[in-house]
């Protein structure tokens, strides 16, 4: 499984990656086996419902994880491009997930936007210090006042008008989206090249979130940011990313570029996704979940595909044993038995054995 | 809606009922200290009732057997008047549960009444009943009951159930007040006025059953509450009567330096029995709270 | 700022005529009447005239509301009122406040410095040994009734060891005041602590432990800054608010605690006052503490508006 990569080219090499939690003295796999790389520059989009451990897998990477996380990879390799030489880091070997070596990584080299602003600022600071808080402590010796320069040209670069008067104001005093330009900010202002993405916009208006997203693709495109964009929205995905990643109960179920997973959709459960635009699953979410014994509980799973009791296409061999992923064509991977069936079936009969 | 489909759905509630009830009890037998807690009780409460049915003499002094330690024949020794402890505490026991329990319901019955109304009616009400509440809860609960102790004067026993019931009403209040002010604005209320079903069977058939357990909970907690309050009024001596040999009252023998000093057995019996059966409440209350309160499942 | 001080403390003088009104009222309804106490029961039946002539000074025949306008402004006037035995209650009140007030500063000084330490350790080391200890103290501080604490207190440190004294608050011979304080104060201090660490540890532990699951947390770890700086600039500046406010509100539970520790260790404070005064029958002086108590939970009621006012800038900012 193991491949060799161009360190220069690939910035993330996660390779199989498994966190289980512990709660209760019981064991429960979430990301089972995960793998991808994330070519630098580029924008890797990761999917899945709520709960398919999605997050659970970035946070894994970002060592975020509780106490009760165990978290087990061949590899987590992240490689630091400055002035044309690479420096690689491997998370899967650093002990202590808030030791020197990985707070050393945070904020200069990678680092993450949430899911919801008005809940990832702290409510008794200033935004600008609280910005300001990463530059001073990865720059020993840098003044307040240099630090308040810097934090004004990211307000100004990131759209916050009359950054000198609102560097001063508390964050209940922010609309949503101009909270989430503040969380971009305290991603952004160490300058990090990875930056992961957790549902920035899911708390947020439609029409903030396209500038939001707008602001994201700029970083990327006119910076040269790598970006992993955490969401269910299959219309983001669309417009921003250069990969997908569609992930189900804890494992990749299809990764692919954009055209392979759109256009040459693969998996029985990425087809169901892409059915579902604009909003994930209502109709078929709610329909599937009243299929006997399928509301997959990660405890209790049994061997096989994950996806079998929901898939209209399962048959016994997909309940026997764990699904491989088989390569498709060079960067195009799916864990199905049935891909070489694909496509397997026109939209008429589909509708049919679903209703 | 036919008639044999309403039974139907009826059945299906029962039996669907009856398996979360079986389900909530296996969750409180597998939470041991629960259980421990609910042994603790019922052993000590058996007890108490057992001894006061039999009859036991815990009254009369026996000059020739004073300040006894404990022996064969006075399993906890005897007090300072030759009277056998065992036989106090086990009859103590009965009026402290006593005092106990019955505070706790009649405190949360109050607490829920008043809570309901001013919740379901809002208004005037209810802005009188919370400030009642406030101006309760402004005072230490301590200093309240003594208050009301001097007030009322005489120390009976139901001058003290009555101070503590008026004393301890407000936490219930609050929250029934609060669940009340929420769920009356829910669709299924509004259902129900809309037929015309009347108030009072709106408030205590449709929305009470709601906001029962975190009610059970506080209520078995409460228990505890007053027998650690009745213990502490009648040790500085403001409780029931003397004559009475609540758990308290027992304890008050040992303002006395003297017996602290010598007659250990004195303050070490009675305490242990307030601190164990208090702490198996606790602990019951504990476990009810993890198997009902259904935001933790 | 300074107008939102000034208006809520401005509420809280018809909070205070309403309390003592109504205790007014109440002690007054109790048809005990404050005579049999002050002239013996032989002149009491000799000479009625005598009686009625005192009942007439007193005022004692006016209407109920014109004797409590009169008593508070008597109170205004720094007259506090006589005891039945004669005493000057003022008197009485400044001996035994600054003990009582003693008492209570330390207790609530030390259980807020060791409950939140215990409750904020507790909280990042959760299900550590400190955690562990923490919660089989609370359980066992819940359970145990506060005298009987003080009771095995005396038993241990007093009689046993006989390290420090079991009653009293100043020795007649004792010459280094500090040292004698010191003595008379640790049981008491002690015994009150030990009762209001159980309930502030849990509370400081549960609000920690919501503070640092929040989302700025992660925010604060993803900046790469070191733990103590996420533990104490990010998380514990956000559980001060809460856990100063209940520790404002477990001050009617330590007032309530030292008028039973008092008793336990026959400390001469303004709890013990009120409890003879009590069995005596004493209202002058039981109206008068309650006054008292009743100002002191409006001020700690107050305190904890300011506090929040303090602490947290989205209340600032509300009330300008």
């Amino acid at each position: 499984m193991s491949k060799k990569f161009d360190s220069k080219e690939i910035i993330l090499n996660v390779e199989n990656l498994n966190t289980t939690f512990v709660s209760d003295q019981k064991k429960i796999r979430i990301v089972k086996n995960v793998s991808f790389q994330l070519k630098r520059g580029t924008a890797l989009a990761v999917v899945g419902e709520s709960g398919c451990g999605k997050s659970v897998t970035m946070n894994s990477i970002m060592r975020f994880l509780g106490r009760n996380a165990i978290i087990e990879a061949d590899s987590i390799q992240y490689n630091a491009l400055h002035d044309g030489e690479v420096k690689e880091y491997h998370i899967e070997k650093i002990d202590k997930p808030h030791g020197p070596e990985m707070r050393s990584l945070r904020g200069p080299e990678m680092s993450m936007v949430f899911q919801d602003p008005m809940s990832s600022l702290n409510p008794v600071y200033r935004v600008g210090d609280q910005v300001a808080e990463g530059l001073l402590q990865h720059n020993k010796g840098m003044t307040k006042a240099e630090a308040k320069e810097r934090v004004l040209d990211m307000f100004r670069k990131l759209g916050i008008p009359d950054p000198e008067q609102r560097i001063n104001n508390f964050p209940h005093e922010f609309s949503g989206g101009m909270k989430q330009r503040v969380v971009i900010a305290i991603a952004m202002i160490c300058n990090p090249e990875l930056i992961i993405c957790d549902e920035p916009t899911t708390a947020l208006d439609v029409t903030i979130q396209a500038q939001i997203m707008e602001l994201l693709k700029d970083m990327q495109v006119k910076e040269g940011k790598s970006i992993v964009l955490i969401t269910h929205n299959m219309g983001l995905v669309a417009e921003m990313a250069d990969e997908v990643c569609v992930m189900y109960m804890g494992r990749v179920v299809e990764f692919g570029s954009l055209e392979d997973v759109f256009d040459r959709t693969s998996h029985p459960y990425t087809q169901a996704l892409l059915r579902s635009v604009p909003v994930l699953g209502l109709a078929d979410g709610q329909k599937l979940e009243t299929i006997p014994g399928a509301t997959p509980n990660p405890a209790d799973l049994k061997g096989g595909c994950e996806f079998a009791d929901r898939c209209p296409y399962a048959t016994d061999k997909c309940r026997e044993k764990d699904i491989p992923m088989y390569e498709l064509s060079p960067g195009h991977r799916v864990r199905c038995i049935r891909y070489s069936e694909y496509p397997l079936a026109e939209d008429g009969q589909k509708d049919a054995e679903v209703k | 809606m036919s008639n044999t489909n309403t039974m139907s759905i009826k059945e299906q509630n029962k039996s669907a009922a009856s398996s979360l009830m079986k389900k909530n009890i296996r969750k409180f037998l597998r939470n041991k200290l629960a259980v421990f807690g609910l042994v603790v009780i019922v052993a000590i409460t058996i007890a108490c009732v057992a001894a006061a049915i039999m009859g036991i003499d815990y009254s009369t002094p026996n000059m020739t057997m004073m300040k006894k330690p404990p022996s064969s024949e006075f399993l906890f020794g005897t007090d300072t008047i030759g009277r056998d402890l065992l036989a106090r505490v086990l009859f103590g026991g009965c009026y402290s549960i006593f005092i106990g329990v019955f505070c706790a319901v009649m405190s949360s019955v109050v607490g829920a009444v008043l809570g309901a109304i001013a919740g379901y009616f809002g208004g005037k009400v209810d802005m009188l009943l919370i400030r009642l509440s406030e101006i309760f809860q402004a005072f230490p609960q301590l200093v309240l009951v003594m208050m009301l102790v001097a007030i009322l004067g005489e120390r009976s026993m139901g001058n003290m159930l009555f101070v503590f019931i008026v004393t301890g009403w407000m936490t219930t209040f609050r929250m029934v007040r609060n669940e009340f002010m929420s769920l009356k604005g829910e669709t299924y209320v509004k259902v129900c006025e809309a037929f015309g079903m009347s108030k009072i069977n709106i408030m205590f058939k449709q929305i009470l059953p709601n906001v029962l357990t975190p009610i059970i909970v506080s209520t078995t907690t409460n228990v505890a509450y007053f027998i650690l309050q009745e213990a502490s009024l009648s040790f500085i001596g403001l409780g029931v009567a003397d004559s009475t040999p609540t758990w308290g009252n027992i304890l008050n023998a040992a303002k006395s330096l003297q017996v602290v000093q010598n007659q250990w057995w004195i303050w070490v019996f009675p305490g242990a029995a307030i601190s164990l059966f208090v702490l198996a409440i606790n602990f019951l209350g504990d476990g009810l709270r993890d198997v009902l309160d259904a935001k933790q499942q | 700022m300074l107008k939102f001080i000034l208006k809520k403390l401005a509420m809280m003088i018809p909070m205070l005529l309403v309390i003592s009104l109504l205790v007014f009222l109440g002690l007054r309804s109790t048809g005990i009447d404050p005579i049999t106490f002050m002239v013996p029961p032989e002149v009491q039946s000799q000479s009625p005239e005598i009686v009625e002539q005192l009942r007439e000074e007193l005022g004692l025949n006016d209407p109920l509301i014109v004797q409590y306008v009169r008593w508070v402004g008597n109170i205004c006037k720094g007259d506090l009122g006589l005891t039945n035995s004669g005493e000057k209650i003022s008197g009485i009140i400044a001996d035994r406040l600054p003990y009582t007030l003693e008492l209570s500063a330390y207790a609530m000084l030390f259980s807020a410095v060791i409950g939140i330490s215990i409750g904020i350790i507790s909280a990042i080391r959760q299900n550590g040994i400190v955690d562990y200890i923490g919660r089989v103290l609370a359980v066992f501080g819940q359970a145990v009734p506060q005298f009987l604490v003080g009771i095995l207190m005396i038993w241990i440190f007093a009689i046993k060891l006989g390290i420090f004294p079991a009653a009293n608050r100043v020795s007649p011979d004792a010459t280094n005041a500090f040292l004698d304080a010191f003595m008379h104060l640790f049981l008491p201090v002690t015994t009150l602590t030990i009762g209001m660490v159980a309930v502030l540890m849990r509370y400081a532990r549960n609000t920690m432990l919501d503070v640092l699951n929040s989302d700025y947390i992660k925010t604060a770890r993803s900046k790469g800054i070191p733990e103590w700086k996420v533990y104490m600039k990010h998380g514990f500046r956000n559980a001060m608010k809460p856990v100063l406010v209940i520790l404002m509100f477990r001050i009617p539970a330590l007032i309530a605690g030292s008028v039973v520790i008092e008793s336990v260790f026959s400390y001469p404070g303004i709890g013990t006052t009120m409890t003879n005064a009590i069995t005596n029958m004493d209202y002058n002086l039981v109206l008068v503490i309650t006054l008292i108590i009743a100002a002191v939970m409006l001020v700690a009621s107050f305190m904890v508006d300011v506090l929040n006012a303090v602490l947290d800038p989205r209340v600032r900012l509300g009330d300008e």
